[in-house]
């Protein structure tokens, strides 16, 4: 199971039991995971920062009036979560569906993490290269 | 042949046509249905017996219906016309439009009715940079509808066609075979929506879903847009003159905001202003703010809107591909098929170094106007991402000055401040600074940022610590800004400092927002102005974008020249918080001048010709029009004029209105002290100051 990057995401999300980027906000999620015609379910509670992840067999009577349902295949919501996959491209095209508040996925979506490369950093240009690539005046 | 192009929009839906009503699009051309930067019509032909129309009148009656007025038949010669044909459109998620025909002889006719349709569902980024598809498209009959259809993957769009009059439908569109009585009348309506489709395709679910709202259970509404409009139009103060152009302005200036409204999908009912119509019809970080700051004193709900939206899409992560850091605020948000696939960066993508230090600037002068600390509590977190980000992630250079580079060296932009062209920021000898760049109004925005912080953190969120620490970071920041970007031979400050600390020493207009931010000590103000409205930045009708005399300078380059309205209605507001009441005036003058000789609505720039040489503003071409914070520079340009300025739960009104003006009054100014009434009499001789009866060339007094 630890090999599981969507177990793993899950269980890194509920850790620290309370989220800065979260506050503010409450919001309840229910996912729905397809792995090869296998629904697996994770629910998420947030109240105020305070965060909540469960992993129900299947439909209950708590998670059914999730404020958000996300419905997404296996392969790409595992790179979702592991920022290989950007969130709202994803919904934009059609490999991840909101059953709800679009306003509680977006709330989500700012815990996922950015792609693995991104360092934040880039070297400096210097006047002479910028320069030598524009057309002289 | 028609090329007069027809516009309607509401929201990001947006029809472009002929003055028919007919769309045929090629691959660049910007017709079509426009919904979500997705184009669903490409082909809307309307054809009489196998005849093309000819417009008699065409009448976009408001900004989201038009009427077209058409007779059978094409080209040059005149046409006895026994039958009139009326398309009446208006846009909701897709578009309406009921086709009347009107037969005038005294006997029955047969006619046969065409609309053909076709969308090639390019992408807005497609239609720009012609490029190729990589989907298939496929179209089919469902239950009396034409779908229309491309699938690329999971990814899928729709355009659903039906009538309401019974039609024979092949895949290429509609044929009526009718008879119209004498003198009688057809009529059908043609619904047109701009759907999200189902991996499945459209069998599986056998009705449209307009995109982005599939699974809300949401039905489709169709809004009394007129009436709305007019309720917008009743909640907004009077403005009267005895200059006659002023209320024409104003009615202008808040029919097209109107225009601009736009609502996002997490929070519907609520209106933020979108940057230009129709291309630009989306989130703009910098343009929101912008706009939303200048309409504030007139109507508050597109700041309230604008800070919930743009935190909601705060940065959170690192992202090289969107330029994305903790705490940065978006700055263009896009919904097409290029951005699903990340081959965009925008959503959304947010390279500009100028919206994160704004967005605090706006929240705290919402809250002045307002005194809805309620949401200045709810927003305490991203505001305090967005000063952590200024300090965090904004210093790429270590230096204490916010700078920026794009890190997406293929999509991302360049120039991350408002002018973002790729030769706006230059030497006075043209040359051009590298990367990272740290222009002269980021470090102003910065410093009012803090400045406003600790207000909001002493008063509102209770965090003396933090209100200590903003202060001093500013006070340092003001020393430290005012000794390294000023340069001495020419007493201005410099447009940027480059990677080795130098000064680009070309003069600008940015540093005119530099008195809006506060950031220029006193004894460095007079010389500023003085710039502002010299020979070499004032034309006449306003302040240029570059000096005269500067290598790169242009009187018709884009951000080289050029002058641009929004630019100096901030100015205005800055040469009043210095206390430059005349030099102001002349600013208010020149741009309100010119909005009258554009009918109210200003251009985003125009040309930077001596105002003597030209008499009238030379429009530069845009693609959009209107663009939101052109439409939002008379408002703030009233506000100047009238000092109007918020101070605890009064308004201060201290007014330096040109002559021109006579008397202006502006009845029921929404805020803290609930309504207000300003008035104020046009005193200061602005003609005069600018020399204009003297020839035209000499620079004000002061």
């Amino acid at each position: 199971m630890t090999a599981d990057p969507i177990s793993q995401f899950f269980a890194n999300l509920a850790a620290p039991g309370h989220l800065a980027t979260f506050e503010g906000h409450s919001a309840t999620l229910r996912f729905d995971v397809d792995d090869g015609g296998q629904a697996q379910h994770w629910y998420v509670a947030v109240n105020d920062g305070d965060v909540a992840v469960t992993r129900p067999n299947g439909v209950t009577r708590q998670n059914k009036g999730a404020d958000a349902i996300i419905h997404v295949d296996r392969l790409p919501f595992e790179a979702i979560v592991t920022g290989r996959m950007n969130a709202m491209a994803a919904l934009l095209r059609g490999v991840l569906t909101c059953e709800g508040s679009m306003a509680a996925l977006m709330m989500f979506q700012r815990c996922l993490p950015g792609p693995p490369g991104s360092t934040g950093r880039v070297a400096p240009i210097s006047s002479q290269t910028v320069m030598a690539q524009r057309r002289p005046m | 042949m028609s090329n007069q192009l027809v516009q309607i929009l509401e929201g990001n839906t947006f029809v472009v046509s002929d003055d028919r009503g007919d769309i045929e699009a090629s691959r660049t051309d910007p017709t079509g249905l426009f919904s979500f930067d997705t184009r669903f019509l490409s082909r809307w032909v309307l054809t009489v017996n196998g005849q093309r129309l000819t417009a008699l009148s065409t009448d976009d009656m408001q900004y989201f219906q038009a009427q077209f007025f058409l007779v059978p038949g094409g080209g040059t010669v005149y046409v006895d016309a026994k039958l009139s044909v009326i398309r009446q459109r208006e846009v909701a998620d897709g578009f309406r439009e009921q086709l009347r025909l009107l037969n005038h002889e005294n006997s029955p006719v047969d006619l046969t009715i065409r609309i053909e349709a076709a969308s090639d569902f390019a992408d807005l980024f497609e239609v720009k940079d012609a490029l190729k598809k990589k989907g298939k498209y496929g179209n089919e009959l469902v239950d009396g509808c034409l779908v229309l259809r491309y699938q690329r993957e999971t990814y899928a769009r729709e355009t659903w066609i039906s009538s309401t009059e019974p039609a024979s439908i092949d895949e290429k569109g509609f044929t009526f075979n009718i008879t119209v009585p004498a003198h009688g009348e057809w009529s059908t309506e043609l619904d047109v929506v701009a759907s999200e489709g189902l991996a499945d395709g459209p069998q599986a679910k056998a009705q449209p879903a307009p995109i982005g709202i599939r699974g809300q259970g949401r039905p489709r509404v169709r809004e009394d847009m007129a009436h709305g409009l007019q309720k917008w139009l009743q909640k907004v103060p009077t403005v009267e003159s005895d200059w006659q152009a002023v209320g024409h302005i104003y009615r202008r200036c808040l029919t097209d905001l109107a225009a601009l409204r736009f609502s996002t999908l997490t929070l519907p009912g609520r209106a933020m202003p979108a940057a230009g119509l129709p291309w630009f019809m989306t989130i703009f970080g910098r343009d929101s703010i912008l706009t939303s700051l200048q309409a504030l004193p007139f109507t508050a709900e597109l700041a309230s809107t604008t800070l919930l939206a743009l935190a909601e899409r705060q940065g959170t992560r690192i992202d090289d591909f969107r330029d994305e850091d903790p705490g940065r605020i978006p700055h263009e948000m896009r919904y097409g098929e290029m951005t699903a696939f990340e081959e965009r960066p925008h959503s959304p993508y947010y390279g500009n170094a100028d919206a994160t230090p704004l967005y605090v600037v706006l929240l705290d002068e919402y809250e002045r106007w307002t005194g809805d600390a309620k949401l200045v509590r709810d927003l305490e977190q991203p505001a305090r991402a967005a000063l952590n980000w200024i300090d965090e992630y904004a210093d790429l250079q270590g230096n204490g000055y916010v700078s920026y580079q794009r890190r997406n060296q293929k999509t991302g932009l360049e120039n991350q401040c408002w002018k973002d062209s790729w030769d706006s920021i230059s030497y006075r000898n043209g040359d051009f600074p590298g990367f990272p760049r740290a222009t002269c109004e980021l470090q102003g925005y910065a410093y009012d940022a803090k400045v406003r912080g600790a207000r909001l953190a002493r008063h509102i969120w209770q965090d003396t610590a933090l209100a200590d620490r903003l202060e001093k970071e500013a006070a340092d920041l003001k020393r430290r800004f005012n000794r390294d970007f000023w340069v001495e031979d020419g007493e201005y400050f410099a447009v940027a400092i480059d990677t080795d600390g130098r000064r680009v020493d070309s003069l600008t207009s940015n540093i005119g927002h530099l008195l809006w931010s506060g950031i220029v000590e006193q004894s460095k103000a007079r010389s500023v102005a003085r710039h502002l409205l010299g020979p070499r930045l004032f034309s006449g009708w306003g302040i240029r974008t570059l000096a005269k005399g500067e290598a790169r300078y242009n009187p018709i380059g884009y951000h080289v020249g050029t002058v641009w309205p929004f630019d100096n209605s901030f100015i205005a507001w800055g040469l009043r918080r210095y206390g430059f009441k005349d030099e102001a005036a002349c600013v208010v003058a020149g741009i309100m001048e010119a909005a009258e000789v554009f009918h109210g609505r200003l251009p985003e720039a125009f040309a930077g010709y001596e105002r003597a040489a030209t008499r009238y503003p030379v429009q530069y071409p845009t693609a959009c029009s209107p663009q939101a914070w052109s439409t939002g520079a008379p408002l703030l340009l009233l506000r100047a004029g009238l000092g109007l300025e918020p101070q605890g739960d009064n308004l201060i009104v201290d007014p330096a209105l040109p002559l021109r003006f006579g008397h202006l009054q502006i009845c029921d100014l929404p805020g803290r002290w609930k309504r207000m009434d300003a008035f104020g009499r046009g005193r200061v001789d602005t003609d005069r100051l600018m020399g204009r009866k003297l020839g035209g060339k000499q620079p004000p007094a002061g």
